[in-house]
């Protein structure tokens, strides 16, 4: 078996034929890459520099690259895309929604809050109406009740004032007519009777005087 | 006493093809998958109702929108720059997607570790910002480059040099390695510690067996490690990437 | 002695000679190249980090800037691991 070792450095290939014994390998210690050619000869390849790049790589790397990029620039990218910038856009508008609701409501709660302090006032005007309406009515009425109260004192005070004069003009002829006899007994003279009754009168002034 | 026998560079990091002829290896594998799976992820996004609110996968790519809109697009190019975003979407999935393998069993390379695909994005980068300078300013934007406005004449010619390379040549170049070194650095870094690892368990010596749970451990917290850097480096390219599209835009920034 | 008799004994090649400058240079990019991007970066994410801690409210603009500097500060230090593996693996 012939085998072809191939050295490859940079633009030159040189290419070594080394005659081998029947069924030894190649071995891959010295040989990186080893390859059968057409011929069935095994070709040990060198590889070149690590830091090389190899056009087999670039231009899987380039190609899978480019399809990516095409696939995401005209099909993925503006869905996804879309679904986001929907999403976004039913947000605000949600958003501006709740907005608008909340504002309107808090208009109608203005609106309710001034209904209610309308009929409050009225209400309040209303209650002191008749507030006053009773004020004025029981002053009435308390001064009726006071008239009625003074007059029937009046008329009983009256009358009681002329019940005690006749018992005292009583009182005091019953004394005027005791005195006049008492005095008539004493002295065997008739008094003059307009004079012991202002005497007695008097004297019951003062007796009334001393009493109190 | 120890072998410590670390493979060939070349091992680790070239794949031989898993269907011979059109070169499909493991790299091709991984940014088919990124594709197949960030389609299948907005696919079904996009088939949930959009009036409900969000949840599971739907609400995934909307994060991954806002993100991109809130985070990378707005404080570097401004709300004119809105138009970017299934471009820069579409870079940050792609590129983590590659990145992420490094870390996931049984694939364990991530395919931006290849210069090939970093270099891809960035001339694909550069194409834009260019694209874009020439859209929004014309020939202008050439001009402004090799004759900047707002110099000093004596030193115009100087930082014209300057800003030409280090806009069209350096930008690239730097977008390149960086994501690419960051991607092949942890896994160089990952494949170090589990040979470490398997050869301390191996060895012959009892007494080292043990010793194999420190670069295990190690191994651990690269993993977690890893997966910031995944994030990190697809963040960073994207950003620089609307930076550079935001000073194409608006050249007085 | 017998260390440097050992020595030499050995042949240097060509190829040898090649491959330990190319190792001992590698080894010698990546140091070099990580020390400044080292010292930028712990800068870098010290003042970032005083920054969010005097004004919160602006801890989201900090904190991308702070990544676009870091990106900007690490490429020198990835250059030096590119070319680290250029030289020492490559």
């Amino acid at each position: 078996m012939l085998t072809a070792v191939v050295r490859t450095t940079g633009s030159r290939v040189e290419v070594d034929l080394v005659a081998a014994e029947e069924g030894e390998a190649i071995d891959p210690a010295d040989c990186e890459f080893v390859e059968t050619n057409e011929a069935g000869v095994e070709v040990c390849l060198e590889g070149p520099s690590p830091v090389a790049p190899e056009l087999k790589e670039f231009l899987w790397g380039g190609g899978a690259f480019i399809v990516l990029l095409i696939i995401m620039r005209l099909f993925l990218f503006p869905r996804l895309k879309a679904g986001m910038d929907a999403r976004a856009e039913h947000i605000r508008a949600s958003h501006e929604q709740a907005d608008a609701a909340r504002s309107s409501a808090r208009a109608e709660v203005a609106d309710y809050e001034t209904a209610l302090a309308a009929v409050q006032a009225e209400a309040n005007q209303r209650i002191d109406a008749a507030r006053m309406t009773l004020e004025a009515e029981r002053a009435e009425r308390l001064a009726a009740a006071n008239e009625a109260i003074a007059t029937k004192r009046h008329a009983a005070m009256e009358q009681a004032r002329a019940a005690r004069a006749a018992v005292q003009g009583d009182v005091a002829a019953a004394a005027s007519d005791v005195t006049a006899r008492t005095l008539e007994l004493a002295t065997g003279t008739t008094p003059d009777a307009g004079r012991v009754r202002s005497a007695v009168e008097a004297a019951l002034v003062d007796m009334e005087g001393v009493r109190s | 006493m120890l072998a410590l026998d670390f493979p060939p560079i070349n091992e680790v990091l070239r794949w031989r093809d898993l269907i011979p002829g059109i070169g499909f290896n493991k790299i091709s594998l991984i940014v088919v998958l990124a594709v197949v799976i960030s389609v299948a992820v907005f696919f079904a996004a996009i088939r949930k109702d959009p009036m409900k609110p969000p949840t599971g996968v739907r609400n995934f790519a909307e994060v991954l929108v806002e993100f991109i809109e809130q985070q990378i697009i707005m404080p570097t190019v401004g709300r004119s720059g809105l138009g970017w975003t299934p471009f820069l979407l579409t870079l940050f999935v792609f590129i983590f997607l590659c990145n992420i393998p490094g870390i996931i069993p049984f694939l364990q390379m991530p395919a931006t570790a290849r210069l090939a695909i970093p270099l891809f994005l960035s001339l694909v980068v550069w194409l834009v910002f260019v694209g874009a300078g020439l859209k929004h300013q014309g020939v202008g934007y050439f001009t402004h480059l090799i004759w900047p406005p707002g110099v000093p004449a004596g030193l115009k010619p100087l930082v014209g040099l300057i800003e030409l390379v280090s806009t069209l040549i350096v930008r690239p170049f730097s977008l390149t390695i960086r994501l690419c070194a960051n991607l092949l650095a942890g896994h160089i870094l990952l494949v170090t510690f589990a040979v470490l690892a398997q050869e301390l368990i191996k060895s012959d010596a009892i007494a080292l067996k043990p010793v194999a749970i420190l670069p295990w451990v190690m191994l651990v917290f690269i993993t977690a490690f890893e997966v910031l850097v995944a994030f990190l480096q697809a963040y960073i390219f994207v950003i620089l990437t609307a930076v550079y599209i935001g000073t194409s835009v608006h050249p007085e920034h | 002695m017998e260390a440097f008799s050992v020595l030499a004994n050995s042949q240097i090649t060509d190829e040898g000679l090649k491959a330990a400058n190319a190792a001992l240079s590698s080894g010698f990019a990546y140091g070099l190249a990580a020390i400044g991007s080292a010292i930028g970066i712990g800068f870098l994410v010290g003042k970032s980090v005083e920054a969010m801690a005097r004004q919160p409210e602006a801890a989201g603009m900090v904190r991308t800037t702070m990544f676009l500097g870091i990106a900007f500060t690490e490429a020198l230090a990835l250059i030096g691991f590119v070319v680290f593996i250029l030289a020492g693996l490559g």
